[in-house]
């Protein structure tokens, strides 16, 4: 999760590092803990720093965390050679440590050698069958190779065992989402709700797949999620203030014809217009134009 | 926290010393065998200034309030972390891969 004043800091940080004003160990920490995807920079800036010994001597026992960092970054941009230095450093230190097992497998399958990394992690999940970062692993595998489904079978079997796993959940309903099987990826929102009710974030993603699904019930059910994002992010969420106005004209589109037996909170759009076009003026006055006429064309 | 901190020992200790005075008064007011009905005045002021104290230092030596609403900066989540776990690597930088020619150097 990235809060505001966090992603803040990160741009921050992020632009200072890039135009050499130091910090990049402050960079690294930071999105180590937010856990966010900057693998060139993390590159780059993790080399400069492991490269030189007084900085390198200058982390005491963080040096082994910034030497699996840039192992991971390394691979991810395809520097295998890096990732291997790296990864040999590692095993020098830890000698038949479990978790530089992982890094050897994920350099396997970084080179896109699939059978030698399969039965790299069988023989690690033979020691501990229990081990929830390699099971993960296997899933990603199946899933880089284009085997969907054997992906879903896994993971489904892997939230059996561990279903507070919200990692595991999201990943399972962004799969569904992206097969375009939104009942099952609902029903994954929906776990996600229940286990984290405070992300604004899975009411959100839950609240577009009910809209996506289509259907009166589902229309307001999508409506009332899109409401209680905006309730927990204030109503600075664009998503879901659009998200309103288009679920209020498809609801007001389908029960057209019928009898109007529950009118519900009809300010509700006009409110959600007024703060998107408030926002609009705010941040981008040029667009402004176009807010206004596609609310118009949904104002039936 | 310095001066929050002094300001709370201070506190504490005009408390203690209001507690010594009206135990001293109610043994005065024993040997000149009158029923004891409350504090003296000056007493009680020095009750209240204390209590101040105490809670002004107790509000701020520990540290800074956090907000607990779920829409303020500090807690409204503007972004979910890429799942790392999952994260596989056949994606463009296979292509192209990234132009530094640095190196782990040992």
């Amino acid at each position: 999760m990235v809060s505001k004043t966090e992603e803040t800091q990160l741009n921050r940080l992020e632009n200072q590092v890039d135009n050499g004003g130091g910090g990049a160990w402050e960079y690294l920490c930071l999105v180590r803990k937010l856990k966010v995807r900057r693998s060139e920079k993390v590159l780059k800036h993790g080399l400069s720093i492991l490269n030189d010994p007084k900085k390198r001597s200058a982390l005491g026992p963080e040096e082994w965390t910034l030497y699996e960092q840039v192992a991971i970054a390394a691979m991810d941009c395809q520097c295998l050679d890096v990732a291997k230095d790296c990864i040999k450093v590692l095993q020098k230190k830890f000698p038949e440590s479990k978790r530089v097992g992982r890094l050897e497998g994920m350099l396997l399958e970084a080179k896109g050698s699939w059978a030698e990394a399969e039965k790299a992690y069988s023989s690690l999940l033979e020691d501990n069958p229990l081990d929830q970062v390699i099971q993960k692993r296997r899933v990603a595998m199946a899933k880089a190779q284009g085997n969907i489904s054997g992906a879903i079978e896994c993971l489904n079997k892997y939230l059996e065992i561990f279903m507070a796993d919200h990692d595991a959940w999201r990943e399972l309903a962004e799969i569904y989402v992206s097969l375009q099987m939104y009942k099952q990826a609902a029903f994954c929102y929906e776990e996600l709700i229940l286990s984290q009710p405070t992300v604004p974030l899975y009411h959100l993603a839950y609240a577009d797949v009910l809209y996506t699904l289509g259907g009166l019930e589902n229309l307001q059910t999508a409506k009332k999620y899109y409401a209680s994002t905006i309730d927990l992010t204030g109503g600075k969420n664009t998503r879901a203030l659009l998200g309103i106005c288009l679920c209020t004209s498809a609801i007001a589109q389908l029960s057209k014809g019928r009898n109007k037996e529950d009118k519900e909170s009809p300010e509700l759009q006009s409110l959600a217009a007024t703060a998107l076009e408030k926002d609009y003026k705010q941040r981008a006055s040029d667009k402004l134009g176009l807010l206004t006429s596609a609310l118009r064309s949904l104002k039936i | 926290m310095g001066l929050g901190f002094i300001i709370g020992v201070f506190g504490v200790l005009i408390l203690s010393h209001a507690a010594y005075s009206t135990i001293q008064y109610r043994g005065l007011l024993k040997i000149m065998e009158e029923e004891f009905s409350g504090p003296p005045m000056n007493v009680v002021l020095e009750l209240l200034l204390g209590f101040v104290f105490c809670i002004w230092a107790a509000l701020t030596v520990p540290g800074k309030f956090l907000s607990i609403h779920p829409d303020s900066e500090e807690n409204r989540i503007v972004s979910l972390s890429a799942n790392l776990d999952f994260m596989i690597f056949n994606h463009r930088a296979k292509a192209f891969p990234l132009e530094i020619d640095m190196k782990l150097k040992h």
